[in-house]
């Protein structure tokens, strides 16, 4: 068992690291590139006047994290019933990673024989090198993307390796959990998907940990997805680290003819996250969507990027975030839309709405349009608004106390978008810990609500349905005048 | 205990700007007022004030509901004493199914007058809250919809969401008769609506009516009138009623128009006791 290295980052950790996996020097090479990259890179700053996420990295303390906590299988009894809570009956396949090391790997039996690869990306560095070395970190999100790349690159752990041969669709999600139960710990989880040509996978990530202490700890994640000749991968990410967590993420996706994406991101947790998310239309048709959530409380801090990059004729983007901010909570949100000269008969949109429930929290929305071609159709909307007090009214009027039909008016709010999010057990899970939330530990009238919400999805009212036609004629009610 | 409703000399702002200037009024169970007026009368306001929405002031006076004093009590607690308005304008609230918010609703208003206590996490009483089977509820809910003709489809929308103005106006009358008020103000039920659904409108007010419901239906044309036989109608001018009589009053205005009994400066107009 590979041992954790000391708090500090350096070179001679990187070296380190990679002696202790005994990885090929071609990985070595890689991570002391990536490492100098990191050193000659200036720490990114902000803009002037931004809520200053990046400002609060530039103080963090990386020097005292340890780069690498390897962990063993056996899971501590919280991670092992929260793990059970998530797991839908269907599933195609199952990775948990812990800390720097992936510790259960499950692929069900026929993808294996259709020679689908699931393994941990360390592993798969020994067995598929020559995969490994064509697409990890080069054109989706590369080493040098930003200084946070260089040091996951450096650092990268453990992580995931999904390869999906042409024709090949995988009906039910995979499945996979980050557990950080380490303090003072950085962890470099990289997940890397190549999706060949006319194949299909539904894929869920969950961040979470689980460790108590003011002791920060660092989830700093690449997510890399090859998109080929009209595949299709569906990403679902669920962050809910703890407020001891800080997270840097990058996830991109690069496109293929036809090739499309789709991205659920939903956010709830750490206490500052720096967030890129990619769709690279690159082939021609290509198509991205991007739906994400987020709830913010605390004096959280959020930077949220998104990027729909159209490179090539007749793709498609659409981009729709939907946040709530409590408390002292900052959120940013900077969507671009980039269409290149090349990229005609595109079509682009973006819209971004947050809900203000606080006087003290922030959101600020900064959406963008690139245009180099002209026969385009691209549109983009934001709006950041409290709740309206005539709605609250409303429901107060029908009995229900205000804090209740605070928490209503803000299911409302993020319902259209948890509509979009194509797993259930995901979805449901999501609308309980919105609930959670704003309500501490109050989850009786979560469950309740959550229930009602999909017995009525579920069972539909069709069932008890009355035909209007058949009603009795007694009940006709009289007009009377005088 | 009879539930009346009883208004004493009440006074209410928006903005500073005065706009119930003294109202007394008393509605008991199973009377039906008819509340008339010309535009910025004081009406709305005056249904808003009774169920007690923050954009108002009250200066001066009394609402007595039940034997208690309500002045003080938050929009929810009036509701769970089972006090209701429809609307005038139904706020529409996206993403909230009809369906659930009713079945929240219909356990409040059961729940019934229980106070916020001091420290009271609110949510920590939810919890409490004993719950209606959501098949138990659809039952209740398909009976009373099935009363007021309202199409199976709506209770899947969002609360009033793309409604019609005329569905929205009878989705408040399906909250009425769910949730089952012992005095309803109906503020502007009959506004915006065509003669067809006036008249459903009109049929479902009537299929609630009976001893246990007292009504104070807020309109200014008599139009409404033809179906619902109000037992008094007042009129608002300036905000204070200056007149209250029998059924023919509504006639007479309907004839006369309102003009005629604008109160002259620095009196109280003329108030006749039906």
């Amino acid at each position: 068992m590979p041992k954790a290295l000391p708090s500090g980052l350096s070179r001679s950790a990187v070296e380190e690291l990679s002696r202790q996996k005994e990885e090929p020097e071609w990985m070595l090479q890689k991570r002391l590139q990536a490492w100098d990259i990191y050193e000659n890179t200036p720490t990114p700053l902000g803009r002037r006047g931004d809520l200053g996420t990046l400002r609060m990295f530039s103080n963090f303390k990386f020097q005292a994290l340890s780069p690498y906590v390897p962990s063993n299988g056996t899971l501590p009894a919280a991670i092992e019933q929260s793990l059970e809570e998530a797991l839908v009956d269907q599933r195609a396949g199952l990775v948990v990673q812990r800390n720097a090391s992936v510790v259960r790997v499950e692929l069900d039996e026929k993808l294996k024989r259709q020679g689908v690869i699931l393994t941990d990306l360390d592993s798969a560095v020994r067995d598929y090198p020559e995969l490994v070395q064509q697409y990890f970190m080069m054109t989706c999100v590369p080493v040098n993307s930003t200084k946070y790349t260089a040091l996951h690159a450096a650092f990268w752990s453990g992580g995931i390796f999904l390869y999906i041969p042409r024709g090949v669709e995988i009906e039910e999600p995979i499945l996979t959990q980050v557990w950080i139960d380490s303090p003072g710990s950085a962890t470099f989880a990289h997940t890397l998907i190549i999706a060949e040509d006319q194949s299909s996978v539904r894929y869920v990530e969950e961040h979470n940990s689980a460790f108590e202490g003011e002791q920060a700890s660092l989830l700093d994640s690449v997510v890399e997805v090859y998109v080929k000749n009209a595949a299709h991968v569906e990403f679902s990410n669920l962050q809910d680290l703890g407020l001891n967590v800080w997270n840097i993420t990058n996830k991109n996706a690069v496109h293929e003819k036809d090739g499309s994406t789709t991205w659920v991101l939903a956010d709830l947790g750490s206490r500052v996250m720096l967030a890129d998310t990619g769709v690279g239309l690159t082939g021609n048709g290509s198509v991205g969507e991007l739906v994400g959530v987020f709830f913010t409380d605390h004096d959280q801090r959020y930077s949220l990027n998104t990027l729909s990059d159209h490179a090539s004729t007749a793709t498609n983007a659409e981009t729709l975030v939907k946040g709530v901010l409590t408390d002292e909570s900052r959120v940013e949100f900077i969507g671009m839309i980039r269409i290149r000269p090349k990229a005609q008969q595109t079509a682009s949109f973006l819209s971004d709405h947050t809900l203000l429930l606080s006087d003290k929290c922030r959101a600020e929305s900064i959406p963008s349009l690139e245009i180099g071609a002209n026969e385009v159709s691209a549109s983009h909307g934001a709006t950041t608004g409290k709740i309206d007090e005539e709605q609250l009214f409303y429901l107060m009027v029908r009995g229900i106390p205000r804090e209740e039909a605070e928490r209503i008016i803000v299911q409302g709010f993020f319902e259209p978008v948890l509509q979009r999010i194509p797993l259930e057990n995901l979805r449901t899970r999501l609308r309980r810990s919105i609930v959670r939330r704003m309500s501490g530990s109050y989850e009786t009238e979560a469950d309740t609500w959550v229930d009602a919400q999909e017995r009525w999805e579920v069972e539909g009212v069709d069932e008890y349905a009355i035909s209007l036609d058949s009603k009795p004629v007694d009940e006709e009610i009289k007009l009377v005048e005088y | 205990m009879e539930s009346e409703l009883i208004i004493k000399n009440l006074h209410a702002n928006i903005e500073g700007k005065p706009i119930l200037r003294g109202v007394d009024l008393l509605v008991k169970q199973g009377e039906v007022h008819a509340l008339m007026g010309p535009n910025g009368s004081g009406k709305s306001t005056l249904a808003n004030v009774i169920m007690g929405n923050p954009k108002y002031e009250v200066t001066e006076g009394e609402i007595w509901f039940k034997g208690e004093n309500i002045l003080e009590y938050s929009p929810d607690r009036r509701a769970r004493m089972r006090l209701f308005l429809a609307f005038q304008y139904p706020m529409s609230i996206p993403g909230v199914s009809v369906a659930n918010f009713l079945r929240r609703s219909l356990e409040a208003v059961r729940e019934g007058n229980k106070p916020l206590e001091e420290g009271e996490n609110p949510s920590g009483r939810l919890t409490k809250r004993r719950s209606i089977p959501p098949g138990e509820f659809r039952k209740m809910l398909q009976e009373k919809m099935r009363l007021l003709k309202v199409d199976n489809s709506f209770i899947n929308r969002s609360i009033n969401d793309g409604f019609s103005g005329g569905e929205k106006k009878r989705a408040e009358i399906l909250q009425m008769a769910l949730l089952e008020p012992e005095v309803a103000l109906m503020d502007e039920t009959d506004s915006g609506l065509d003669i067809d659904a006036l008249k459903i409108v009109s049929e479902s007010v009537n299929a609630l009516r009976g001893p246990q419901l007292g009504i104070l239906l807020i309109t200014h044309y008599q139009r409404i009138l033809n179906y619902i036989t109000p037992d008094v109608v007042h009129v608002m001018y300036d905000g204070r009623i200056v007149k209250s009589g029998g059924k023919e009053l509504a006639l007479e205005l309907e004839a006369r128009g309102y003009e005629w009994l604008r109160p002259s400066d620095g009196e109280n107009g003329v108030t006749v006791n039906a």
